[in-house]
């Protein structure tokens, strides 16, 4: 059975292989690292 | 399947937020904040003392001229900025969550990304409030509890037992995990714990240099390599004299020796083992990585470790990855260079993982009779953490200079050009350095001098500091009144610690030293970003960590993982102990 869009599960390692979470970070610390840089 | 569940508990804690915003900027819980703050609040009181006797001059000066009474500023203190930053982050999460709240109360959810993102709005605010009462409340009380009592005691409990924000969010959270439950309306928002540690994680790459890296790298591949391949190579021996399985016994050395939970999950297809075997390794994981998230600290600090050694020991001797983080920060909440040591042998380790992966899949072959064949590299890059490589990607681009200069990656900078013209030393102290370097010039004083430098072994840029080089930084200092070159301030740090030194001279050497530093704007930021964010994720791990879950582990597993475990947590001590020495 394919698991729910939006089930992140309650895993205890943050090392967990989730592509979804993994790229939704990644784009969310660029964001942060970029808004820093532009209003400083 | 709808997630929002309807509930004013996000519109309460918003109100709540933005009512402790407004008695903070009304100043109507000074009182509270004074002693909470307590050395913000003396620092402030100098301040205001400074600017008091300021404006009193400068009151009657106007007033001997017939000139109207200046208008002067009180300059922030440490203490306004503080308050400034709860007052500003109650204001904006708070009225966020008030309008949020306002939205759930009246809209009728139906299925799909809104529905999602809104029901995660409830949990975040839920660990967020939690974060605030921590950070700002409990972590001072038991800090100021803690120096209060050390006089009668002997030593700080607070910094021993480590009662800092980091641990007292983990505890709450496993309490109303364990003892009250999560209630419904928070149970989407606590699972985006994770995803906050990761970006925390991706985020910490803009605060490494190349040759930090470098340095870091090398220590943790030696170490890291020993140790995993050991844990890995001591797990199946044990496993195989024990009796046990050989997938359980495959895939419990993967959770020992690599980083956990993760290399458990990507090793379990490759061995094929069933579903209790994963829970009884997990659960035999999470006894060891959070027993040893509350203990390593309070042994580095009883052992009086530095950044480097703890951080190295933390990321090598804790199984699993988020309580390395949650040991680094429970040592040093504070700051974050123990952290960034601990990451970086966690990333290694976890950059171990498709060497683990295939070592395995060969081990498991060659001892399961019709073993089923995988294809190890889809099983790679499916298991593999896609976010460990945004963090290279986000030190390659914080190397490069993008987002703050090269040097300022420490937080502080050295600058001539930005010191302030208030900053530059005084007449009666160049003075005092003035006769000092006469003083060392000359006869018996010239001598002991190049003695001490060539017995304190100063070394700059390759070649020995000579007394010449010294003189100079010090004429230009009594020239320019300030430090010219961060070579000159090396030179002088050197100088300052000559027993026998003028008093006057050795401070208004220091002074010249912190004025010529420079807090980076930009570093300053990412630091703050980067302490929220695992604060936040380390709250909401706690609230994972279920008795349930701890139970799973027994038997066989339990025995082999608790032999490995202290290997590995008293082994790597005790190589750190004494071959790792503090280099950042």
């Amino acid at each position: 059975m394919e698991a729910p869009k939006f089930e992140r599960g309650t895993s205890l390692s943050i090392f967990v292989s989730d592509r979804r979470e993994d790229f939704s970070a990644l784009i969310f610390a660029f964001a942060i690292a970029f808004g820093v840089m532009l209003l400083a | 399947m709808v997630y929002t569940v309807k509930s004013p508990a996000l519109l309460i804690i918003g109100i709540l937020m933005m009512a402790w915003g407004w008695l903070n900027a009304s100043g109507n819980i000074d009182g509270i904040q004074s002693s909470l703050q307590a050395s913000a609040y003396k620092d402030h009181l100098k301040v205001k003392e400074k600017f008091d006797a300021e404006l009193a001059v400068a009151t009657e000066l106007a007033k001997a001229e017939g000139k109207p009474a200046p208008d002067m500023k009180m300059p922030a203190s440490h203490f306004d900025s503080a308050k400034a930053t709860q007052t500003h982050m109650s204001y904006y999460f708070g009225g966020a969550f008030v309008l949020i709240g306002l939205i759930t109360l009246m809209w009728k959810p139906t299925e799909g990304s809104l529905d999602y993102f809104i029901s995660i709005v409830p949990g975040i605010a839920f660990i967020l409030a939690i974060a605030f009462i921590v950070r700002w409340g409990l972590d001072p009380i038991f800090g100021n509890w803690g120096k209060a009592a050390a006089p009668t005691l002997g030593w700080d409990f607070a910094k021993i037992f480590n009662l800092n924000y980091v641990v007292i969010g983990i505890v709450i959270g496993m309490v109303i995990v364990n003892v009250f439950k999560i209630p419904a309306w928070a149970a989407n928002g606590v699972r985006t714990a994770r995803f906050f540690l990761k970006t925390g994680v991706i985020l910490l790459g803009t605060l490494y240099s190349a040759a930090e890296l470098a340095q870091l790298g090398a220590l943790s591949v030696v170490m890291i390599g020993i140790f995993v391949l050991g844990s890995v190579g001591l797990v199946l021996f044990m496993g195989k004299r024990m009796g046990s399985n050989n997938s359980m016994t495959a895939v419990l050395s993967a959770g020992m020796g690599v980083c956990g939970v993760s290399a458990t999950v990507a090793a379990s297809p490759v061995v094929q083992a069933k579903a209790e075997e994963i829970a009884y390794t997990i659960g035999t994981i999470l006894i060891w990585g959070v027993g040893c998230m509350f203990l390593f600290p309070t042994v580095g600090h009883i052992l009086g470790m530095g950044p480097v050694q703890f951080g190295a020991w933390a990321g090598t001797g804790i199984l699993n990855s988020a309580q390395v983080a949650g040991a680094a920060l429970a040592f040093d909440p504070k700051g974050i260079e123990t952290l960034k040591v601990a990451e970086i042998f966690n990333i290694t380790r976890v950059l171990f993982l498709p060497i683990i992966v295939l070592w395995l899949a060969a081990w498991y072959v060659k001892h399961e009779e019709g073993a089923e064949k995988v294809n190890l590299a889809q099983v790679v890059v499916a298991k593999f953490p896609v976010f460990v490589l945004g963090f290279i990607a986000m030190f390659a681009l914080s190397s490069a200079g993008m987002f703050a200069p090269a040097g300022h990656y420490k937080g502080k900078y050295f600058s001539s050009t930005e010191i302030k013209e208030e900053k530059l030393l005084k007449g009666k102290e160049t003075k005092a350095i003035e006769a000092e370097l006469t003083r060392l010039r000359e006869g018996e004083g010239a001598q002991a001098f190049s003695k001490y430098l060539a017995d304190k072994n100063v070394v700059l840029e390759g070649h020995k500091v000579t007394a010449d080089e010294a003189y100079k930084a010090m004429s230009d200092l009594v020239a320019n009144k300030k430090l010219s070159t961060r070579q000159q301030d090396s030179i002088l740090e050197s100088v300052a610690k000559l027993e026998g030194l003028d008093a006057l001279a050795k401070g208004s050497i220091e002074k010249a030293h912190k004025n010529a530093y420079h807090t980076s704007k930009n570093i300053k930021s990412y630091r703050n970003w980067i302490a929220w964010l695992f604060a936040f994720g380390l709250i909401g791990l706690g609230m994972q960590i279920t008795g349930k879950a701890l139970k799973q582990a027994g038997g066989k597993p339990l025995i082999i993982g608790g032999v490995v475990g202290t290997l590995k947590a008293v082994g790597s001590l005790v190589v750190v102990l004494l071959f790792v020495k503090e280099f950042i």
